[in-house]
């Protein structure tokens, strides 16, 4: 596709042009996050070193989005498809990046255990409240009340759990060293320092990160702008940002 | 023995409503008395990707809902025509919209060709949200079916949009059944006018410089909204899927960055000057 | 002692560790799985390897998903990896395996069969074909070898390696819980062809690797799909391959592969010495099969025996190649239990 693109203009660098636009929806909180992810990757010069697994899912859609490394995974399964890779190549930067349904459903198990093992992979889960790919179904994050098309009256607590807290949960099992936090698109600011942190602790500290970011879907909620960003201050208060502190001893 | 069933395929861009448009025209025929079969295409990318969707009707009942050649083919934007070039045959009548499409690169006859500005007509009078409707007031009446009983099927099926807003169904209605009293344009085709800017909007004073880029952008509003000091507003100039973009009053405009920050496509900057 | 050329020295050895060190003399250097009886020493022997052997990686993964999607990872990389599973860990193994067939990714897995389906037995069957042979949600374009012996674990362990990374679909290698653990004293032989491996995510900034295996409309997946088709077709005459027992000019011909056809082995003697004209085919590949062969002796026998130890798993596919025996085929079939040598003469006999 030809485009007319000013080089000089808003794209990071590692992204790969050929790709854009891409394919995620108008106003995609997932498309916002790896514009950011790219800025972090420049900023630490690390795009020559960088291997990324996505899932199967909205992260799909990222298969060719940077030039660098990518390899589309099954639902659930890039942690551990990024934990043999990173056994296998120390020297390599690996990302993982899933939705709420890979991390936290189907994906949880193999997750949990990559933080208890502490093995030294940067782990993505872009929560929004549901399973987008497949038309909006509900998730394990889903907050209580949530309509979705599973969830048609509403979100019921007394059969399908409260609001899935992440981060919270895999502070319990990891290590010390570990990075984990959660972040919202609606800091950008913030973010780009948590997503950097997050590359950081296995650049440096060859220690598992992870950092869950709270993202908008507009096609799924049936939102505007506006009201996007009203339900993502309503999840913010469900799910609270910030750096999980390290577990007591 | 004579075949009577008739095959249509309607595409156009992902959020324009064609597959509201295919449900209302499948049901339409149904009502009629005609067994129907009705399939959108489905895949992973479907959200970014043409909506197709393929409608049958028979005297007898359907068995297979895909087909290799169209009867007719619906196409709303040039951005689906190579998904939808496949299924024109020397039989199939293409109608279009021509304030989207250059007829010349419909691989058709002229005379089975003929076009329907429904994009202009939408933006124009009725609001681009209802595209779909101008389009199936036409078919309506193209298809020979009864103009109040297919509006009772509109307003069945968009039942919940009109609760949001009684403006909503006014502006439907109105829409539809401006789309039903339409004259094709055949042979002689409007300019498609609303078609994505293939150039870079630059706008500046001494002090800064915005960059505004069409191809990426996908009408989202993310940067409106966040805009601290309202600057930006939609214009009527046409981005990635026939959405409208963004303008900004640079004057207005503090170079706080926020547009850029928000923007998922990387579609909007603006630059200090030195 | 066993002098000279290949010939490595006699060793007293279980099929397991026939598979350890097969694997490392093949260039394995990754190792991923799960404890599930009868593989479990593979993993176990793999680790007390590694802990000599710096250039050798493993991890037992929490479930046989993760292992095999750890396989996965590795592979990209570069690394020689496998997994070792059996029974209900096979099971779980086809979602992996599954992007791996996708994908043309060299997937290696050795898979000691036991009675199923489910929990079954730990100990013993054939019942596993179906699954190593099309077990995904594709149409089983993989490569599988069966072996008969502790010596030829030790072989085929080295070669599947070479073979799935020349060509570039799943491969596995079929034992079953007796040739896993029984014990014995056999000449281990080393495979003469190694065939490297490469990086596949291959680190490349200005052509980075993108790989994908979500395709959007079908006919964008169905050109790939005929790709691996034809890869696969073009592959079968080079990697097909069966070993015949006085077949020749056998009047009764058995088919068999594993463990049955080593027991076959001596049934044809037994045979042969109360003047039955008997011979053994046996399949080392089972996908692909060596078709040519199995039908050039079948047609000539006036009867074909095929011996499994599993409901018409094996006989299936053989017919399906051959039909013209299909007449004159007798399936003989014992689910999840071995034969003897003597059984089988027996029932032979009694069909003829």
């Amino acid at each position: 596709m030809t485009k007319t693109i000013d080089k000089n203009f808003s794209m990071p660098k590692c992204f790969n042009e050929r790709s854009k636009p891409s394919l995620y929806c108008p106003g995609c909180g997932q498309s916002i996050f790896l514009k950011h992810l790219g800025f972090i990757i420049d900023d630490l010069e690390i795009q020559g070193k960088t291997t990324l697994g996505i899932d199967i899912g909205c992260s799909l859609l990222a298969w060719n989005f940077f030039n660098f490394d990518i390899v589309q995974t099954h639902h659930g399964r890039s942690v551990p498809v990024a934990v043999g890779y990173k056994l296998s190549n120390k020297r390599r930067i690996v990302m993982s990046i899933m939705g709420d349904g890979g991390g936290y459903a189907i994906g949880l198990q193999s997750l949990l255990h990559a933080a208890f093992r502490n093995n030294p992979i940067s782990v993505f889960v872009l929560n929004n409240t549901g399973y987008s790919m497949t038309g909006g179904q509900m998730a394990p994050t889903s907050i209580p009340g949530e309509i979705t098309t599973t969830s048609p009256s509403g979100k019921d607590p007394k059969n399908s759990g409260k609001a899935f807290h992440g981060p919270e949960l895999i502070k319990q099992i990891s290590d010390n060293s570990a990075y984990i936090a959660r972040a919202s698109v609606s800091n950008p600011i913030m973010l780009q320092k948590m997503i950097k942190k997050t590359l950081e602790n296995q650049i440096k500290n060859n220690s598992f990160s992870f950092l869950e970011v709270l993202t908008p879907c507009p096609t799924n909620w049936k939102t505007t702008a506006s009201e996007s960003f009203n339900f993502l201050s309503k999840m913010e208060k469900e799910f609270p940002i910030g750096e999980m502190t390290k577990n007591e001893k | 023995m004579k075949n009577d069933l008739t095959k249509i395929v309607i595409s156009g861009e992902g959020g324009q409503g064609i597959q509201t448009i295919a449900k209302v025209l499948a049901e339409s025929f149904k009502d009629s008395g005609f067994y129907v079969s009705y399939i959108p295409q489905f895949g992973p990318e479907q959200r970014g990707a043409p909506s197709i969707s393929f409608i049958q009707y028979s005297t007898k009942e359907i068995k297979y809902p895909r087909f290799y050649k169209a009867d007719y083919l619906i196409v709303l934007r040039e951005r689906a025509i190579p998904a939808t070039t496949t299924f024109i045959n020397s039989k199939t009548k293409v109608i279009f919209d021509s304030s989207t499409i250059r007829s010349n690169i419909i691989k058709q006859s002229e005379n089975k060709k003929e076009a329907v500005p429904a994009t202009k007509i939408a933006y124009e009078l009725f609001g681009e949200k209802n595209l779909n409707l101008v389009i199936l007031g036409y078919l309506t009446k193209y298809f020979s079916l009864n103009k109040n009983d297919v509006w009772k099927i509109i307003s069945r099926n968009l039942k919940k949009k009109f609760a949001k807003n009684d403006k909503l169904e006014d502006e439907a209605k109105k829409a539809f059944f401006y789309g039903y009293e339409i004259v094709a344009e055949k042979k002689i085709f409007s300019k498609p006018t609303f078609k994505t800017e293939k150039r870079i909007i630059y706008t500046k004073n001494d002090k800064r410089e915005a960059i505004i880029s069409p191809e990426l952008c996908k009408g989202c509003g993310i940067c409106i909204e966040k805009c601290p000091v309202g600057a930006l507003k939609f214009s009527d100039e046409i981005g990635v899927y026939g959405n409208r973009i963004p303008e900004i009053d640079i004057d207005k405009c503090i170079a706080c960055g926020n547009c850029f920050r928000f923007c998922p496509d990387c579609a909007i900057k603006v630059n200090k000057k030195k | 002692m066993i002098d000279g050329g290949y010939l490595e020295k006699l060793s007293y050895i279980t099929g397991n560790e026939a598979a350890v060190l097969g694997a490392i003399n093949g260039d394995a250097e990754c190792f991923f799985g799960y404890p599930i009886t009868p593989a479990t020493e593979i993993l176990e022997g793999w680790i007390k390897k590694a802990e000599e052997n710096n250039n050798l990686n493993y991890l037992q993964t929490e479930d046989e998903i993760a292992a095999g999607f750890a396989v996965i990872g590795a592979l990209l990389a570069g690394k020689k990896a496998f997994t070792a599973t059996a029974g209900i860990g096979h099971v779980l193994m086809q979602d992996p395996i599954s992007m791996a067939e996708n994908e043309r990714l060299p997937f290696v897995g050795i898979i000691a069969q036991r009675g199923g389906p489910s929990t079954g037995t730990v100990i013993y069957s054939q019942q596993e074909l179906n699954l190593a042979s099309y077990g995904g949600n594709g149409d089983g374009l993989r490569i599988v070898y069966s072996a008969s012996s502790v010596s030829e674990v030790y072989y085929l362990s080295q070669k599947i390696f070479s073979i799935a990374w020349k060509y570039r679909f799943p491969t596995f290698l079929l034992t079953d819980g007796y040739l896993a653990k029984q014990r014995v004293n056999t000449k281990l032989e080393k495979y003469l062809k190694p065939f490297p491996s490469s990086k596949i995510l291959r680190e490349m900034k200005d052509k980075p690797t993108h790989l994908r295996n979500c395709y959007g409309s079908e006919i964008e997946f169905a050109n790939i799909l005929k790709r691996n088709i034809a890869d696969y077709k073009s592959l079968i005459n080079k990697v097909s391959e069966s070993e015949s027992y006085k077949a020749s000019d056998s009047k009764y011909l058995i088919i068999a592969h594993g463990s049955v056809a080593s027991a076959a082995k001596d049934s044809v003697d037994i045979l042969r010495n109360s003047n039955v004209k008997a011979g053994l085919l046996r399949p080392i590949t089972i996908r692909p099969l060596d078709s040519r062969n199995i039908r050039r002796l079948a047609l000539k026998a006036e009867k074909v025996f095929i011996i499994e130890s599993a409901f018409e798993q094996f006989a299936r596919m053989i017919i399906f190649k051959v039909p013209e025996i299909a007449n004159k085929t007798v399936k003989i079939y014992k689910p999840a239990e071995g034969f003897t040598p003597d059984e089988i003469a027996s029932l032979v006999n009694e069909k003829i």
